[in-house]
């Protein structure tokens, strides 16, 4: 069986520097897909659809709510030539409704142990419209290898640069943040996978520089320690979200490669100073993300956050806006009060105001966040902090003899594209 | 004389970052080297450019907060070497 698997374009977040990362949710469900499938994936990011390309069953996979619309368009286009679609993938499962109306189905939840079922309904032309398995998580074990051979690996690569590999060590999260999605996908109980299959699939990736997705690593302090400790000795270079700020487990991540983290900067504080400290101290980098648009966030307190994040000494910054996506609380609490002023997905790209804030303007938060990007970078250019980024991951290597060098023959391209002349 | 510097930096910066489409006379010495109305270069372009300060001048860039105002342009650049450079 033919199956073309389509990643849809979105539009990325203004301000930062372009980069496309090789897409986790589709490997990973091509994991779950029978060895006898023959799987063709498309990023359109990067690629263009050819439509009358030859297949038996389209999947459209979905992260963001920014990509719904541009999967429907897909979804309608190819149905209008006789190929029925399935969508999946988290953005599918926050926007199920609206999905289906565009799909011959729509899977919710998590596809391992469950394909074999769903392509048999395929082909006894039995297909359901749901397939419902969001509250019904499969044993955490048979999560497979993620079939990275799907992707075409020249186009994460940027002038000789392969990019990160993304890779989960575990599911679900045992928070519950106010404008995250993941408790109501996921669950809140925190699933790990087997060390064992951890070491195996990070074995296996040919790349040495990894962006582990898990929500937050500081789940369980016991879990985390060991994960570490087991990935010690594959050498790979990886940044994440959140670490427990422990000594042990700080250093732990640093043996393991730890090469920078994602860190939520929220308010303005000695914790949070302390944190960003406690990292640095360990050797590994922070990219601060930043959320503006809290109901307790005045201008005065964006000004004086901006000006705090350069105290900081961050290594990278990343600013969005706060962002009703459906199924958090954030929806609930701002469509109930009446502010939200856009329920067009395309506009939920993280970059733009589309709810009415408390303390100022929907346009004045807008300004705030673009200044913001501005002020951050104005001393050190964006592209030069990346640089010291990128010299740090470098010097890791060069110090454990990771090192790979650049791919000389793509150093002219860039994401699979040539390079415009400057 | 820093203006013969200026000179050959601009044309070595065009080989060690592959810049086509451009000649060194256009490249303007004063310009910022990121961002608009500049080379517009990126983190990949400080790397080759620390390469090639290193490979052509034996001088070493460690990160550090004077690299922004080192790489600001290509004429900071050129009197970094001219105040480095070992005699």
């Amino acid at each position: 069986m033919k199956f073309t698997l389509i990643y849809p374009k979105w539009k990325k977040l203004r301000g930062q520097t372009e980069f496309h990362l090789p897409p986790h949710g589709p490997v990973v469900f091509a994991a779950a897909l029978p060895k006898d499938i023959e799987i063709k994936f498309i990023d359109e990011n990067l690629e263009t659809i050819d439509f009358d390309d030859q297949a038996d069953l389209i999947g459209i996979s979905m992260m963001l709510t920014s990509q719904v619309k541009r999967g429907w368009e897909i979804a309608d286009e190819y149905r209008k030539r006789g190929l029925p679609v399935i969508c999946g993938g988290i953005a599918t499962m926050l926007h199920a409704e609206e999905t289906s109306l565009h799909a011959d189905a729509v899977f919710l939840g998590e596809a391992e142990g469950r394909m074999e079922q769903v392509l048999d309904d395929f082909r006894n032309n039995q297909l359901r419209k749901i397939y419902d398995y969001l509250t019904d998580f499969p044993p955490i074990e048979s999560v497979g290898i993620a079939r990275r051979d799907i992707l075409k690996r020249q186009l994460y690569n940027y002038k000789g640069i392969q990019m990160v590999d993304l890779f989960h060590a575990s599911r679900g999260c045992r928070f519950d943040c106010y404008p995250c999605c993941v408790s109501y996908l996921g669950g809140r109980k925190f699933r790990p996978r087997p060390f064992e299959k951890v070491v195996e699939e990070l074995a296996a990736i040919d790349n040495n520089r990894l962006y582990i997705v898990d929500n937050s690593l500081s789940q369980d302090r016991t879990w985390e320690k060991q994960l570490f400790t087991e990935m010690i000795p594959l050498k790979k270079k990886w940044c994440c979200h959140p670490i427990d700020d422990d000594d042990e487990v700080l250093d732990l991540a640093a043996q393991a490669g730890a090469w920078f983290v994602y860190q939520a900067i929220f308010d303005i504080s000695d914790f949070i100073r302390n944190r960003v400290k406690r990292y640095h101290d360990f050797g590994i980098g922070v990219e601060g993300t930043i959320l503006l648009g809290l109901d307790h966030h005045t201008e005065d307190f964006i000004l004086r956050l901006i000006d705090f994040l350069l105290e900081l000494e961050l290594d990278l910054a990343e600013f969005t806006v706060l962002t009703p996506f459906p199924h958090t609380q954030a929806f609930e609490d701002l469509h109930g009060e009446g502010r939200i002023l856009s329920y067009d997905w395309n506009d939920y790209t993280c970059d733009k105001v589309i709810f009415q804030p408390k303390q100022m303007s929907p346009e004045r938060l807008q300004d705030l966040y673009d200044e913001a990007w501005k002020i951050f970078y104005r001393e050190k250019p964006q592209p030069y902090r990346m640089f010291e980024l990128f010299k740090k991951v470098i010097d890791k290597e060069m110090d454990d003899g990771s090192y790979r060098g650049e791919q000389r023959t793509q150093t002219k391209r860039k994401f699979g594209r040539e390079k415009v002349p400057s | 004389m820093i203006e013969d510097l200026i000179l050959k930096l601009r044309k070595e910066i065009i080989d060690q970052l592959q810049l086509e489409g451009i000649s060194p006379e256009e490249v303007d010495p004063d310009a910022p080297l990121f961002g608009e109305g500049g080379l517009g270069l990126d983190s990949i372009d400080v790397l080759e450019l620390v390469v090639l300060l290193d490979k052509n001048y034996g001088i070493k860039i460690r990160a550090s907060k004077e690299g922004p105002k080192i790489f600001y342009s290509v004429k900071s650049i050129a009197e970094y070497i001219m105040n480095n450079q070992k005699k």
